[in-house]
């Protein structure tokens, strides 16, 4: 068994919903969002645009939910324990992933055999965690300076104006989404390619035997198969 | 020439609005004889109008300099289209144009006197029209033996406003549009340059609508507005024709929400007159009233012809690479495009090929995962972080004896791991 044990400590069931949000809303955002580009099917411009607006601005409330909830709600620190941190702390460097950084990319590069210890999020997924609200304000704000009803308000104008005109911001909104679209396959990718006990945990709250890991020694110490044997 | 120097200023001005020097002379006995006077009073009424026609300080008329810079005179043609009031009207009876190359019948020095004379005497309006060309330092735009720029200058100095009309005004237009060898640059920002604090309203379009320009006429000749009272938006424009956009108000727009589209011309669809957004009408994103103005007499406009809004009014003052060519260009695309030189690229195969990049490496790295076995529950975890077999000291981990001695004998667990099993 080489992979920690997945228990819902790592994932309240809070977080579950917030993260169920997120996936609708981003993948109904990125198909209305290609229609309203370029309308390859024509009749549900309205419905698109409707939509698109509507989870536009669910998936910006639910990001403040999510990063005001960090700092109220409690997560395991690492995979294979049930002892809770707040949950910000998650997201910041931990003592476990110092010294890591360098060994998650020789791991995903073939460079390294063994799978590097460390905390619930790896160095790279921690660092492309933290730039996913970045991204959804951004991605917010530009869809904002380039909707009607609000593309006149002072902070939208003026962000227009820095970034050189209407069209830009379009193309800035445009790139923006394949980012997110990039990060999606990334993320799905490594989510699910060594197993899809990750993905179980999330959607559906199931739990996974595996390797217990005591979060203040930072080594693991053990196993808990939770009664289904590998 | 010689006969040059026999004819009067004035006289020359006459002869320009088809006036001779016999019927004017006339005039002024009988404006004489008409008043009681004398007729020996003649020449006296004769000096008078002289200087009063032209270099007026006050009078009914607001005095007008219509220069053109860098320009098609699209913009003139477009003002001889204007509906109501018509050209005629306002040019007779709301403002005194002055000076114009174009609509001026006179031509040469007495219209540069004309001018100066107007120059001096001040509260009067600038229209420019054309771009502001500062290449060449100034020289590649010359108009009677001078360089363009110092004749903006010298109009704008002693003006109670500068109208920009016209996208090339407002900030270069497609003059500024790469590879802009003139130097081309709007009115205002060539004024902030050269430190002329004077307001400038910018009134966009290629060529502006007319009834734009009337509008503004309407509030300072009419209305008696200052230029500090006119509604204009933070970027000079008038706000109640340029802060709604082309879309808010287009004929068109309920085949858009219908989702009802044109996607090549000649087709079914087009003869329905459906929405032109996928041949890359840039309305949602262009700021102006066209689809309410209409143009040439208030008939028609680009969108009810039949042609996909191609932005003509994007024009930010402040910066000349928001010019709408530059932004626009290919018109019938969605997207504009990226230049570096005479190199061009759409942002659609930047990102179409990024993505595509990153899917074709995740599936070579699924093969890379699958031949080492690390889908099936991934690798096995190292028992000992790298930096804490080097570091023993500062470790991170508080492992077992047993392990930390394994890693100083086999330089780490990594090392323990690869000989276990793999």
């Amino acid at each position: 068994m080489a992979h920690l044990a997945h228990y819902r400590e790592a994932h309240p069931l809070v977080f579950v919903v917030t993260h169920w949000i997120n996936l609708v809303c981003m993948i109904l955002l990125i198909l209305s969002g290609i229609i309203i580009h370029y309308p390859v099917i024509p009749g549900i411009m309205g419905l698109c645009r409707g939509l698109h607006i509507f989870c536009g601005i669910v998936l910006f409330a639910n990001c403040l939910a999510r990063v005001i909830m960090a700092f109220f709600v409690k997560t395991a620190p690492t995979g294979g324990t049930r002892k809770q941190v707040p949950d910000y702390k998650t997201w910041l460097p931990q003592a476990d992933n110092r010294h890591q950084g360098i060994q998650w990319v020789k791991y995903y590069l073939f460079l390294k055999k063994d799978h590097p210890l460390g905390a619930k999020l790896g160095v790279p997924q921690k660092i492309s965690y933290l730039l996913i609200p970045i991204l959804i304000v951004l991605m917010f704000y530009t869809g904002l300076a380039l909707w009607a009803p609000t593309m006149n308000f002072g902070i939208f104008a003026a962000g227009t104006t820095l970034v050189g005109g209407l069209m830009n911001m379009r193309i800035i909104h445009y790139f923006l989404m394949f980012v997110f679209i990039i990060f999606m396959f990334i993320h799905v990718y490594l989510a699910n390619v060594e197993g899809f006990a990750p993905t179980a945990l999330m959607f559906i709250r199931k739990e996974h035997g595996g390797l217990v890991y005591d979060p203040d020694r930072h080594v693991i110490v053990g196993e808990d198969d939770l009664g289904h044997k590998e | 020439m010689e006969t040059e120097a026999t004819v009067s200023e004035f006289q020359n001005l006459l002869s320009a609005r088809g006036v001779s020097r016999r019927s004017f002379v006339k005039l002024c006995g009988a404006v004489a004889a008409a008043a009681g006077l004398s007729g020996l009073t003649g020449p006296h009424v004769e000096r008078a109008l002289a200087d009063t026609v032209i270099g007026a300080k006050s009078g009914n008329l607001y005095p007008v300099i219509w220069i053109e810079g860098a320009s098609c005179t699209g913009c003139t043609e477009s003002f001889a289209q204007v509906e109501t009031p018509d050209a005629a009207s306002i040019v007779l009876e709301m403002i005194s144009l002055n000076y114009s190359e174009t609509l001026s019948a006179a031509a040469g020095h007495s219209m540069e006197e004309a001018k100066a004379q107007t120059i001096e005497a001040g509260n009067y309006i600038l229209i420019y029209e054309g771009a502001v060309l500062k290449g060449w330092e100034g020289q590649a735009l010359r108009v009677a033996d001078a360089p363009g720029t110092e004749h903006l200058e010298e109009a704008a100095r002693n003006a109670n406003a500068v109208v920009a009309l016209g996208s090339c005004a407002v900030n270069g237009g497609w003059m500024s549009a790469t590879p802009n060898s003139a130097g081309a640059l709007g009115v205002q920002q060539y004024l902030e340059e050269v430190g002329i604090d004077v307001p400038v309203v910018n009134i966009p379009g290629c060529p502006a609508n007319p009834e734009w320009l009337v509008s503004v006429l309407v509030d300072v000749v009419l209305m008696k507005l200052t230029p500090a009272e006119l509604d204009l938006n933070s970027q000079g424009k008038p706000a109640g024709i340029f802060d709604q956009t082309v879309h808010d108000n287009c004929e068109r727009r309920g085949h858009f929400e219908n989702g009802e589209f044109v996607y090549e011309f000649g087709s079914k669809e087009e003869a329905l007159g459906y929405c032109l957004y996928p041949l890359g009408c840039r309305g949602p994103q262009t700021k102006s009233n066209c689809g309410v103005t209409l143009w040439n007499n208030r008939r028609s406009w680009c969108v009810q012809a039949g042609a996909p809004c191609i932005g003509c009014c994007e024009a930010n003052p402040a910066n000349i690479n928001d010019n709408w060519v530059e932004m626009n260009t290919p018109f019938y695309k969605r997207h504009r495009d990226f230049r570096i030189g005479d190199w061009a690229i759409r942002p659609d195969t930047i990102a179409l090929g990024l993505t595509g990049l990153v899917a074709g490496a995740l599936v070579i790295h699924g093969f890379g995962m699958k031949m080492t076995g690390r889908m099936d529950g991934g690798a096995d975890f190292e028992e000992i972080r790298a930096w804490d077999a080097k570091h023993p000291d500062k470790s991170i981990g508080k492992y077992d004896p047993e392990v930390v001695a394994a890693a100083r004998k086999g330089k780490g667990g990594t090392a323990a791991n690869e000989e276990e099993g793999r």
